[in-house]
């Protein structure tokens, strides 16, 4: 403590800033780490806590993925041992039509029975009030907002609401409400209660429900009740308790949650080369200081220890303050991830209360302390070594010496072999794994050899730039490697994981783009809602027809789609009318014969299965699929394998008849309009939307419109890269700033004779400029090799391991190209203050330095 | 007043099955037995007249009429709401059986459809009234045990005091029940409703008429002690043995009204 306080303490305060800089390392690294972990809780946690107020008391749920089933399911139910009470349920999203009050979501249940599930304070004439169960009843316009909803719109019993439902504009009375708690603050109280046989209707479900929850009988075990359900239902029903909702949502997240754990780790890792490159630079600056303490009898152990302890001290500084702002940034990302959910997976869900998690924040609070001693420990090290005769003499610590270099090129050559050995001779999963992880270490091994051949390669170019600044630029790059090699690493890391998250995103983008415009080529596509929420109301197949029946109309097309149990997941089953997509938008196969495999699937006698869910389920053509669906197994085989994006999960596309025979349900989720050649789309939109101005609620999209929605959406999944640019400009910042601080430290001599030899000013501050752009240039060259290789190993990560999504390589030349101005404007941003500093100094000092 | 009143208003019966366990269990069956006898008819036909009081003021009324053909534990009646308009047409239809919980269902007329009301949860209140489903149920007299309890006198009139208790085979919401039966003319007075040893349901059956030689209870009145809400059935035009057809008592015969 005595020497913190004696040697390190006045150190930090002549370095406020460089102190500064050095904790905002692991400020960084802790934020995103805890911010992104809290955020990303809240979320889940508010979904968590939905679902719990939705299902009150029931025990379990009976679902068939989100295609729901008919009513007779629900007698099936209702007649077993163990079940006490089951009642069916219908969700559904519509809009709210007040200006600022988005959706709502309405929960439709059988009032007869479900107060036994859900409690909704009937009792209590404050709590709520029902204005009559039997009017509620047998008016299907009955509905029961939840205090808060209705008072922020100023509206009581009795009051009229126009929602959005299958048959249009409807005028909905307001007979109850519910008291701002439990069951009422799901959605943020933007939830409506109606009938269920009333939804039906309003929501075009026909004669189905969504699901059936359900309350065992006094004594009667979930396990048993789930056993004794499964076997009368069969295997196209889940029967799960409420809370595995909650899971299977955190499930379908899964390929969100590894790309947030990535990014947060890589941010505290990126803080390790922060901390490392500050302690490297602090030992250089201080050598002097050590020989003095060295020959003032300080042992090597008690001056790794003082490096150690700052290190410490540093990473408690840096955790607490990363924390904090962790948490207060975790608010706004909470909502924007929120936001991400209902338009990626179509389940609107509002962030809540913060759900700050003590363990979480603790493990973040203790890997900022453990990084940054971790990172110190080098430097450490290396201070403890410092021989006080060696210490005079400047430039001699910094040069790699030829033996510490020769182990490591031999150490990184032997990983590169195994790194490009693995896909070659390995085809298992662990040595492609052991093939990446080598070829990541084997690149950090040699950045500080790759950071000095770029250097040297770089030097004829900035000499010819300015021959003075820009080659003392470069020898100051190539006499001092280890001054510069962690900057570079943490730099070129950085944009090696830009580079790759991008290149991903290029090569998705591109890849739905080509799958929309084959697949997808339908001149407008009718919807019944804005968005394409999953338990949007739907319509019925005689709207087909009328549809026909409009002039203009060259086609009509039913479009039905739904998730459903698949193994261990969910998949989503497509219904198309194949014939007729057969002619429209036939799709070349990734596997099979593209004539066979429609007529085959048209005839009902196999089903095409999208790429990714064949790769991840190892299907081909003739293997055979079960399906299990509400009324029957479907045995069939595949008959062909294309390219889907219709969800995450994979899909199961299937003939139109083959769906309804077997969910014995022939509504349309959406119907897709092949014009009249002659025939101006517009002009047919505005046909159909007047059509059914009076009679149903329609959305007309055109086929550019849905496209941009569908890219928006995939261009949304990949804003993290924005955040990743933005850890590596300040990284390049931070890194810049130290390293050119110290440069010049170094260096004061020799810029002291320059400028007594009539060194200029601009020249001066010429060659500290361009060694600062240079150590990014030198970042930018090796970011976007090694973010090349990366993203060759992400593809073949979210082909395999993933999302069996096959995205074909594409460079992200675009960011590539954004990332050479933005990456040089900052590393010239960071060395202004440096340069300063440089021309500032007093010149005597300078002279007099060693 | 009438057995067969109670019957035919909602269906409450209450009275049942006995074990031969003494003279006092023997005498309570025995009245118990009597109560049906003199109630029972082919049919029952009526203008009801429901009104509900909640406590803190709020009233609410309907009007129905009510159908019921066959006998105790195997009728079958059906309930037709005349008023308020926003109720009008809906109908219920009620399969009882003697060995089981009635079947229900729903007609609305606004949708044109027809609803199963599942009654796992019998202690529901009905539609709003102060009455459970369970309390419209008939129900087997066998699954009940009867103890005959020391006379009191109700409305000014001696009454029988039986404890009617379900057998475990038997569910209900109810731990037990006391009746009060008028040794005038073998009419129920009231009936307590217990929640093990709470009352919670209190129902006085008031203004007696000899209908067709049916002792007849005009009025109803079930009083939710919990709540402090009261319902009033008034019963008019009651008509015994009415000739009622077999085929207007199911769910086709629903959907047409």
């Amino acid at each position: 403590v005595n020497l913190l306080r004696l040697i390190s303490w006045p150190y930090a305060r002549r370095h406020v800033l460089r102190t500064i800089l050095t904790a905002s390392g692991i400020v960084l690294g802790v934020s995103v780490f805890g911010g992104m972990h809290t955020a990303n809780r809240t979320v889940l946690g508010a979904f968590a806590q939905t679902i719990d107020r939705i299902a009150g008391k029931t025990e379990l749920q009976v679902t068939a993925g989100d295609t729901g089933f008919g009513e007779d399911v629900l007698d099936v139910v209702q007649s077993a041992k163990t079940v006490a009470v089951a009642v069916p349920v219908i969700e559904a999203v519509v809009a709210s039509n007040i200006a600022g009050q988005g959706n709502l979501r309405v929960l439709a249940v059988d009032m007869t029975g479900d107060r036994r599930l859900r409690e909704y304070d009937f009792d209590s004439a404050d709590d709520l009030v029902l204005e009559d169960a039997l009017i509620f009843l047998a008016q299907p316009d009955s509905v029961i907002l939840t205090k808060e909803f209705a008072e922020r719109n100023g509206l009581s019993i009795g009051s009229r609401l126009r929602l959005g439902t299958a048959v249009g504009q409807t005028a909905f009375t307001v007979r109850g409400l519910m008291k701002s708690s439990g069951l009422a603050t799901a959605f943020g109280g933007n939830l409506a209660v109606m009938d269920v046989y009333a939804a039906q209707k309003m929501f075009g479900r026909g004669r189905m429900f969504d699901r059936v929850d359900l309350a065992l009988k006094e004594g009667a075990t979930i396990t048993a009740g789930q056993q004794e359900l499964r076997t009368l239902l069969g295997p196209a029903f889940e029967v799960q308790p409420p809370s595995m909702r909650g899971q299977q949502f955190e499930a379908m997240l899964a390929a969100y949650s590894i790309m947030l754990a990535a990014s947060s780790a890589f941010a505290l890792f990126i803080g390790v080369f922060i901390i490392y490159n500050s302690f490297t630079i602090a030992v250089a600056e201080r050598r002097s200081e050590i020989g003095i303490l060295r020959a003032l009898g300080a042992t090597r152990a008690q001056i790794g220890r003082i490096f150690l302890a700052e290190g410490a001290a540093i990473g408690i500084v840096g955790s607490a303050t990363g924390l904090a702002i962790g948490v207060l940034l975790s608010r706004s990302v909470a909502t924007s991830i929120a936001t991400l959910f209902g338009d990626v997976y179509g389940v609107s869900q509002q962030a809540g209360e913060l759900a700050t998690d003590p363990v979480v924040l603790s493990l973040a609070f203790a890997a900022g302390i453990v990084t940054s001693v971790v990172a110190a420990a080098i430097p450490a090290r290396a201070a403890a070594r410092v021989d006080p005769v060696m210490a005079l003499q400047k430039g001699r610590q910094q040069l790699l010496s030829a033996g510490e270099s020769r182990v490591r090129v031999m150490l990184a050559a032997g990983l590169v072999i195994v790194a490009i050995a693995s896909p070659v001779f390995g085809r298992t999963r662990p040595v492609f794994y052991a093939g990446y992880v080598s070829g990541i270490v084997a690149v950090l091994l040699l950045a500080p050899l790759l950071s000095l051949w770029v250097a040297r390669a770089i030097r004829p170019v900035l000499a010819w730039m300015r021959p003075v600044e820009g080659a003392l630029a470069a020898d100051s790059l190539i006499q001092a490697p280890r001054r510069t090699s962690a900057t570079v690493t943490a730099l070129m890391l950085c944009l090696a994981v830009v580079v790759a998250f991008s290149g991903m995103a290029r090569s998705t983008y591109d890849s739905i783009a080509q799958w929309v415009d084959t697949a997808l080529n339908p001149d407008l596509f009718v919807t019944s809602s804005a968005t394409p929420e999953v338990q949007a109301p739907r319509f019925p197949s005689t709207m087909a027809s009328e549809i026909a029946a409009i002039p203009g109309v060259e086609r009509v097309q039913m479009f039905r789609n739904g998730r459903i149990a698949y193994g261990d997941g969910q998949v989503m089953v497509v219904a198309l009318e194949m014939e007729s997509v057969a002619n429209t938008s036939p799709q070349e196969p990734v596997a099979g014969n593209r004539d066979d495999m429609y007529r085959e699937a048209a005839a009902g006698r196999g089903v095409i299965v999208s790429d990714s869910l064949a790769q991840l389920r190892g299907l081909s053509p003739g293997t055979p699929v079960e399906i299990p669906a509400p009324y029957g197994l479907i045995r069939l085989p595949v008959v062909g394998v294309v390219v889907d994006y219709s969800d995450g999960q994979g899909a199961i596309l299937m003939d139109r008849s083959v769906f309804t025979r077997y969910w014995r349900d022939d509504t349309v989720s959406d119907f897709r309009v092949y014009a009249q050649t002659g025939t101006s789309v517009e002009t047919l939109r505005q046909r159909i939307v007047e059509r059914f101005a009076n009679e149903r609620q329609v959305f007309v999209l055109t086929n550019e419109e849905l496209r941009s929605y569908i890219l928006n959406v995939a261009d949304q999944w990949f804003n993290l890269t924005w955040v990743q640019i933005a850890i590596a400009v300040v990284v390049a910042v931070l890194g810049i700033v130290n390293t050119l601080t110290v440069s010049i430290t170094d260096r004061r001599r020799e810029l002291g004779v320059l400028r007594a030899v009539g060194g200029l000013r601009r020249q001066i501050l010429g060659t500290v400029w361009l060694e600062g752009v240079a150590i990014a240039g030198i970042g930018l060259v090796l970011g976007n090799i090694v973010g090349g290789i990366n993203l060759y190993y992400l593809l073949d990560i979210v082909r395999q391991d993933v999302a069996g999504l096959r995205l074909a390589y594409t460079y992200p030349l675009v960011t590539a190209a954004t990332l050479v101005p933005v990456m040089l404007g900052a590393a010239f941003s960071a060395a202004i203050w440096p340069a300063e500093l440089a021309v500032r100094g007093s010149l005597v000092e300078a002279l007099e330095y060693e | 007043m009438s057995r067969g009143a109670v019957i035919a208003a909602l269906s409450l019966v209450l009275l049942a099955g006995f074990e031969s366990a003494g003279s006092a269990a023997d005498e309570a069956r025995r009245i118990v037995d009597e109560v049906q006898r003199r109630g029972k008819s082919m049919s029952l036909r009526y203008n009801g007249l429901l009104q509900s009081f909640d406590s803190g003021g709020k009233t609410s009324e309907k009007r129905w009429t009510f159908e019921r053909t066959g006998s105790h534990g195997q009728s079958k009646s059906v309930i037709r709401f005349t008023a308020p308009p926003e109720v009008r047409g809906v109908a219920l239809l009620v399969v009882n059986h003697p060995d089981k919980a009635s079947d229900q269902w729903m007609w609305t007329p606004a949708l044109e459809r027809d609803r199963r009301i599942a009654l796992q949860d019998r202690s529901t209140r009905f539609f709003g009234t102060d009455f459970s489903f369970e309390d419209l149920e008939e129900r087997d007299a066998e699954q009940y045990t009867y103890a005959l309890k020391p006379d009191q006198v109700i409305d000014g009139v001696s009454c029988w005091t039986i404890e009617s208790r379900p057998r475990e085979s038997k569910s209900s919401q109810y731990t037990k029940s006391i009746v009060w039966v008028r040794k005038d003319n073998y009419g129920v007075a009231r009936i307590d409703s217990y929640i093990k040893d709470e009352v919670v349901r209190r129902l006085n059956y008031q203004s007696f008429e000899n209908i067709q030689g049916v002792w007849t209870a005009r009025e109803l009145r079930m009083t939710d002690l919990r709540r402090g809400g009261i319902t009033r059935l008034v019963l008019e035009n009651v008509q015994y043995n009415a000739p009622l057809q077999e085929s207007d008592f199911t769910l086709q015969a629903l959907r047409r009204q």
